[in-house]
C-alpha cells in the first residue's frame, strides 16, 4: 500500500517535471560543454605536461610546484596587482566625481553622459588602433604634442619600461569610467531627496553635503564598483595583447597574458591550466575579502 | 528657481543679515563661476572621449597619411575614400566584418531566445534539480571567464571545433545573466495569466509563446543590445578559438594587425569600420542599453 502510493507520487512528480526540461535543455548543453567539461579538463591537465598534439606526460604536482619557482609568474603577478592599484582607485574616484557633476540639473547632461559612455561601447581593438598612434613616442604625435603645450617634454609611453603599465592603466580608466559613472548615477538617484533637504536645513552645503549624505549612502554602490572593477583589472588582456605584447621586457606581462603566452605561444597547456586555477583562486579570495570588508549587498538605510 | 533655492538656504540657515542683497549678489556670482568651472571640466572630459574618434574618422578620410601628427586639420583636403577602398580590396576586413555580423547576430538571437525559455522554467516550473541547477548557474555567473579560456580551447580542439562558427557562437547561445534577468521579469507577471490560459487548454509552450513572451519585449530588447555589443567587442575568447585569418571576427582581426604599424589612413579606416556598428546600435538603442546597465550593473 505505502509502496504503491509512493510510486504514484513519484510518477506524478515525474509527469509534472518532464515538460519543463526542454525549456532549459540548451542552457544545460552550453553549460556542460563550455563550463563543466572545461573545469574537469582544467583540473586534469594541470597534472600533465602536454602540448595537446605530440606528447602527454603525467607530472603529478610538478606544475603546482613550478608555480613557486617560475620567476616570470612572480613578475606577472606583481604587474597584475600594480595594474589593479593604478586602475581601480582612480577609476572609481574619477567616475564618482563626474557622476556627481552630471547628476545636477545642467543643460545637456544626457549628451555629456552619452559622450562619456562612447569609449565603453567601442571595441578594445578600435581603441588600441587609435591610441597606438596617439601614444607614439614621436614629439609631434597627439599625446606628446598636447603635453608639450603644457611644457612637458615628450614621453615614451608604451615603449618605456616604466611608463607602459601606467599608460595602459590610464587607457583603462579612459575606456571604462563612463560605465562606472552610470552605475554611480543609478546609486545617486536612489538617494531620497528628503535626506538632502534635511542636511540643508542643518546647514550643510556644497561638498559637505556630499561628504555627509552622498558618500555614506553610496556604500553599496561603491562596494559593487570596487568588486567589479577589481575583477576586471585582474583579468586585463586585450590592450596588452594588442598594444605591448607583454613588453617592453615583460613590463606589461600580466597573469592572463602569461596564461595566453604559456598555452598558445609556447604550447605548455598543463602549466597554463595550473596558472588558470591560481588566477581563479586569487580572484575568488579578493572578491570574498572585498565583499566582507565592504559589506557588499547590505542596505544602509 | 536657483535664486529661490539660494534664498531658502540663507533663510533656513538663520543668517539673514542686513547685507542680504549683497550676499545674494555674491552668491549669484559665485554660482555662475562654479557653473562655468563645472562646464569647462565636463567639456574637457567630453573632448577627451569624443576627440580621438573624430580624429580617427578624419584620418581615415585623408589621402596618403603615414603618421597622425598634431596640429591636425579635422576636415581633410581633399576628402577621399581611397583608404576604405584599399581596406576592402586588399585586406581581409570585409570577411571579418561578415564573420562579426554573422556571429553576433546568431549569438544574440540564440542567447535571447534560450534566456526567455530557461527564465520561464525557473520562474514557473516545479521540476527535479531546479534549485541545484539554479545554484550552479549562479556560481558560473560569479566565475572569472578568463580562468577557463585554456581548457575551453582544449575541449574545443578535442571536438575538432577550433576555427568554426560553432565555437565562436557556442558559449553565447545561452546566457546565465539573461536567464536571471528574464526570470525576474516573469516573476513580475501575475500567475493568473498562466492559469487562465491553461484553463482554456493551452500547454506550457503556448503559455510561454503566446501569453508571456509578448510582455517581455522591453527586457528582450535590453538583453539583445547588451549581448550584441558584448559579442561584437569580445576579444580573448574569439582570439583563442580561431587561428585561421579567414575565421577571425573583426575585433580580433583588427587587434592582430594593429601593431604592424603601416599606413595610418588604412589603420584608421579599419578602426572606423570596427567602430560604426556598435556606435549606430548605441545611438538607436541608447535607452535600452543604459536601462540594462543601471538595472543590473552588468554587461552581457
Amino acid at each position: 500500500m505505502g509502496v504503491a502510493s509512493q510510486r504514484r507520487r513519484f510518477l506524478r512528480k515525474l509527469k509534472s517535471s518532464l515538460p519543463w526540461y526542454p525549456f532549459i535543455f540548451i542552457n544545460i548543453v552550453v553549460f556542460v560543454v563550455f563550463n563543466f567539461v572545461p573545469w574537469i579538463s582544467m583540473l586534469q591537465i594541470s597534472f600533465q605536461e602536454t602540448d595537446l598534439l605530440s606528447f602527454r606526460k603525467f607530472v603529478g604536482l610538478g606544475n603546482y610546484l613550478a608555480l613557486f619557482q617560475d620567476k616570470l609568474l612572480g613578475v606577472a603577478l606583481s604587474n597584475t596587482f600594480l595594474y589593479a592599484l593604478m586602475y581601480v582607485p582612480p577609476t572609481a574616484a574619477f567616475s564618482l566625481f563626474v557622476a556627481i557633476l552630471v547628476n545636477r540639473k545642467i543643460f545637456g547632461a544626457h549628451i555629456f553622459r552619452a559622450a562619456y559612455f562612447l569609449p565603453n561601447i567601442t571595441s578594445i581593438s578600435v581603441i588600441c588602433l587609435v591610441f597606438l598612434r596617439f601614444l607614439s613616442p614621436r614629439p609631434d604625435a597627439p599625446a606628446n604634442y598636447l603635453l608639450g603645450l603644457l611644457g612637458i617634454p615628450p614621453q615614451r609611453f608604451l615603449v618605456s619600461v616604466e611608463q607602459a603599465l601606467p599608460s595602459l592603466a590610464r587607457l583603462g580608466l579612459w575606456e571604462s569610467f563612463g560605465y562606472y559613472m552610470l552605475i554611480w548615477l543609478a546609486g545617486l538617484q536612489g538617494i531620497p531627496s528628503e535626506l538632502y533637504d534635511a542636511a540643508l536645513v542643518d546647514g550643510a552645503s556644497g561638498w559637505r553635503l556630499h561628504r555627509y549624505v552622498t558618500i555614506p549612502l553610496l556604500r553599496p554602490t561603491a562596494a559593487f564598483i570596487l568588486v567589479v572593477s577589481t575583477i576586471g583589472a585582474l583579468q586585463v588582456f586585450g590592450s596588452i595583447y594588442i598594444m605591448t605584447g607583454g613588453g617592453p621586457v615583460y613590463a606589461t606581462t600580466t597573469v592572463v597574458y602569461y596564461i595566453y603566452q604559456q598555452a598558445f605561444i609556447l604550447g605548455k597547456f598543463g602549466f597554463s591550466s595550473t596558472i588558470s586555477i591560481l588566477l581563479f583562486l586569487i580572484i575568488l579570495a579578493i572578491t570574498y575579502l572585498q565583499g566582507r570588508y565592504l559589506r557588499f549587498g547590505e542596505e544602509v538605510y | 528657481m536657483e535664486t529661490a533655492r539660494a534664498r531658502g538656504r540663507l533663510r533656513s540657515s538663520g543668517k539673514a543679515r542686513p547685507e542680504w542683497r549683497t550676499a545674494r549678489l555674491s552668491l549669484r556670482v559665485g554660482q555662475a563661476l562654479e557653473r562655468a568651472a563645472v562646464y569647462s571640466f565636463l567639456l574637457a572630459v567630453a573632448a577627451s572621449t569624443v576627440g580621438p574618434f573624430l580624429i580617427m574618422v578624419s584620418v581615415s578620410l585623408t589621402h596618403n597619411i603615414r603618421f597622425i601628427t598634431f596640429p591636425i586639420k579635422l576636415i581633410p583636403n581633399p576628402v577621399t575614400l581611397e583608404n576604405f577602398q584599399t581596406l576592402f580590396s586588399k585586406t581581409m576586413a570585409l570577411r571579418w566584418l561578415w564573420n562579426s555580423f554573422f556571429v553576433a547576430s546568431v549569438s544574440t538571437l540564440g542567447g535571447v531566445v534560450t534566456s526567455t525559455m530557461a527564465g520561464y522554467a525557473f520562474a514557473r516550473g516545479q521540476f527535479w534539480g531546479r534549485s541545484l541547477i539554479f545554484t550552479l548557474f549562479l556560481g558560473i555567473l560569479m566565475m572569472p571567464s578568463t580562468a577557463l579560456i585554456v581548457p575551453q580551447f582544449v575541449v574545443l580542439s578535442r571536438l575538432h571545433l577550433v576555427n568554426t562558427y560553432a565555437a565562436l557562437i557556442g558559449p553565447w547561445f545561452a546566457s546565465i545573466f539573461g536567464t536571471f534577468l528574464m526570470r525576474q521579469q516573469y516573476l513580475g507577471i501575475p500567475r493568473d495569466y498562466d492559469d487562465a490560459a491553461i484553463v482554456d487548454g493551452a500547454n506550457l509552450w503556448q503559455v510561454y509563446y503566446k501569453v508571456l513572451l509578448p510582455q517581455l519585449k522591453p527586457a528582450m530588447a535590453t538583453l539583445a543590445v547588451l549581448r550584441f555589443m558584448g559579442n561584437w567587442n569580445d576579444f580573448l575568447y574569439p582570439l583563442v578559438v580561431t587561428s585561421k585569418a579567414n575565421m577571425r571576427t573583426l575585433t580580433v582581426g583588427l587587434g592582430t594587425v594593429a601593431r604592424s604599424g603601416g599606413d595610418a589612413g588604412l589603420d584608421m579606416a579599419g578602426a572606423v569600420v570596427g567602430f560604426l556598428p556598435t556606435f549606430f546600435l548605441f545611438l538607436l538603442a541608447q535607452r535600452y542599453l543604459i536601462q540594462g546597465i543601471t538595472l543590473t550593473g552588468l554587461k552581457g
